[in-house]
């Protein structure tokens, strides 16, 4: 599902205007980047957390010539999704 | 990152930024969060632009073994919720979230931070592993080894120096002999051994350095540096190796000279200890000094008067012969009596001369037919007396030791005459 088609869904879900909508979507990821960036996790109620976690360094293999070297530690995006959530989409 | 922007917060932040109430913001991040709940059920995947993509990803199922009765079970396929950030919001984050982190988790941090040096330094990375994607890095990193190796690095030297100082203490052992070879001018027999194990300690010394470089270069791959200093050692060792062969056949070429400085320098010597036996028996020794210093001195002219005697005596000489050559034979014998006494018998060894023997024990080279006629049993042709003649070394009075005396020239004569 595209942005586009989301909106149409948050549209009908909610009755404020597509412009609006989009919009507020808009500003909302805005804010989320901002404060992940900052260091902070965010909290979608009743579905799950986005926070940014540290991926150490590790040693990788060059499949080709087996070169050993070091991948240097960086960070990642990720979601968590709250049990609930999990438990609901496990089975459909 | 314990931070945690509440669901509360992020509504607030919201509604200051969209200027809109805050109930408002609520129904739409309600919206939000069912709306993205019920898509993934539906489309299984929904993207957020300024994001990233939610997906719903399925898990086959699988088989394992339950821990406690060890009986194989299946473990039935499920759906997970995965995040896929967006590329500029990945970028974003491992960008800026790495550098903060690195300040707030230092200690952890702190082998990472090492590895990004040596990348640095040995990979010339520089910046690029922040900014680049996983897998340049990967690349670009390759010629830069683990850390561990980092430590055997640092041995390295320590075992090189060793290697080092082995050579060193080798040289000087090339050098003594260098330095013996102008000394020990005489013994020529004697030398010639000396050289050999010359020769032989460079070709001794190479495998040396092959077996250090053997063990060193198991040890590791990275010795860019040992390999300089093996360089530089063998480029000191060839030096030598140079410089020796130069000597030997430099001192081969010029043996004969430094011979003569040789004998010279010791004749100079055996004169003072020569004219200390002359001044015991009689008075001769003042005279016999005084002549000395003479030809000391003027060593040339003496040279000229000969020569100049030689001519008009040659005449007188002529005459002579007519008389002496008859009862040379005859004369021989008693000649040999005339001499007081025997001061030593000198052996003849390369490159040594009458004359030199003469000047050596006389004073001066031109009084070698003397020698000649002490030793004319032995000698066949004064210019080239076999090597090994025992030779007698007869003292000379103050009247033979005349260069104008008649006995001296008629010798000379003879002497000269003998030379073929």
């Amino acid at each position: 599902m595209l942005t586009k088609e989301f909106i149409g869904l948050i549209v009908s879900g909610s009755g404020l205007s597509k412009k609006d909508a989009e919009q507020l979507l808009a500003t909302t990821t805005a804010i989320m980047r901002e404060n992940l960036m900052d260091g902070k996790a965010i909290q979608l109620q009743g579905l799950g957390t986005l926070e940014v976690k540290e991926r150490k360094e590790r040693t990788i293999v060059h499949p080709r010539t087996g070169e050993r070297t070091i991948a240097p530690s960086k960070n990642q995006l990720v979601f968590k999704a709250t049990a609930n959530v999990k438990e609901e989409l496990k089975k459909l | 990152m314990a931070d945690k922007l509440s669901w509360s917060e992020l509504r607030r932040a919201l509604a200051q930024r969209a200027n809109i109430s805050e109930k408002d913001a609520n129904t739409f991040l309600t919206a939000f969060n069912a709306q993205l709940l019920e898509a993934l059920k539906t489309e299984k995947q929904v993207k957020i632009n300024g994001l990233g993509t939610f997906k719903l990803q399925a898990v086959a199922p699988r088989k394992s073994v339950d821990v406690t009765t060890g009986s194989e079970i299946t473990i039935e396929g499920y759906n997970k919720v995965s995040f896929v950030p967006e590329a500029g919001v990945k970028e974003l984050i491992e960008k800026v979230e790495a550098g903060e982190a690195v300040e707030a988790l230092e200690p952890i941090q702190k082998l990472g931070a090492q590895a990004d040096e040596i990348v640095d330094i040995l990979g010339d990375l520089g910046e690029l592993p922040k900014e680049e994607k996983a897998e340049e890095p990967v690349e670009e990193a390759a010629p830069v080894e683990e850390p561990k190796e980092e430590e055997p690095k640092e041995e390295e030297p320590k075992e090189e120096e060793p290697v080092a100082e082995e050579p060193k203490e080798e040289e000087p052992v090339v050098e003594e002999p260098k330095a013996e070879e102008p000394i020990v001018a005489e013994p020529v027999i004697a030398e010639v051994p000396a050289d050999e194990p010359k020769k032989e300690e460079p070709v001794a010394e190479e495998p040396k350095e092959e077996e250090q470089k053997e063990e060193v270069e198991p040890l590791i791959v990275l010795e860019k540096p040992a390999k300089k200093k093996n360089y530089f050692l063998r480029a000191l060792l060839i030096f030598f190796i140079i410089l020796l062969i130069l000597c030997v056949v430099g001192y081969f070429f010029l043996r004969k000279q430094v011979c003569e400085w040789f004998d010279i320098l010791k004749e100079k010597v055996d004169k003072i200890e020569l004219f200390n036996k002359c001044s015991a028996p009689s008075e001769e020794v003042e005279a016999a000094a005084a002549e000395d210093e003479l030809v000391l001195e003027v060593p040339e002219e003496t040279a000229e008067q000969v020569a100049e005697s030689e001519a008009p005596k040659a005449e007188v000489q002529k005459d002579q012969k007519a008389e002496a050559k008859p009862v040379a034979t005859k004369k021989e014998e008693p000649k040999k009596a005339k001499y007081e006494e025997l001061l030593l018998t000198e052996e003849i060894t390369e490159g040594s001369r009458l004359a030199w023997i003469s000047r050596k024990y006389y004073g001066h080279p031109d009084y070698w037919p003397y020698l000649y006629d002490a030793n004319r049993d032995r000698i066949d042709n004064p210019s080239n007396v076999p090597v090994g003649t025992q030779i007698r070394v007869p003292k000379l009075t103050k009247a033979q030791r005349d260069m104008t005396s008649s006995e001296y020239l008629r010798l000379k004569e003879e002497a000269v005459a003998a030379i073929r």
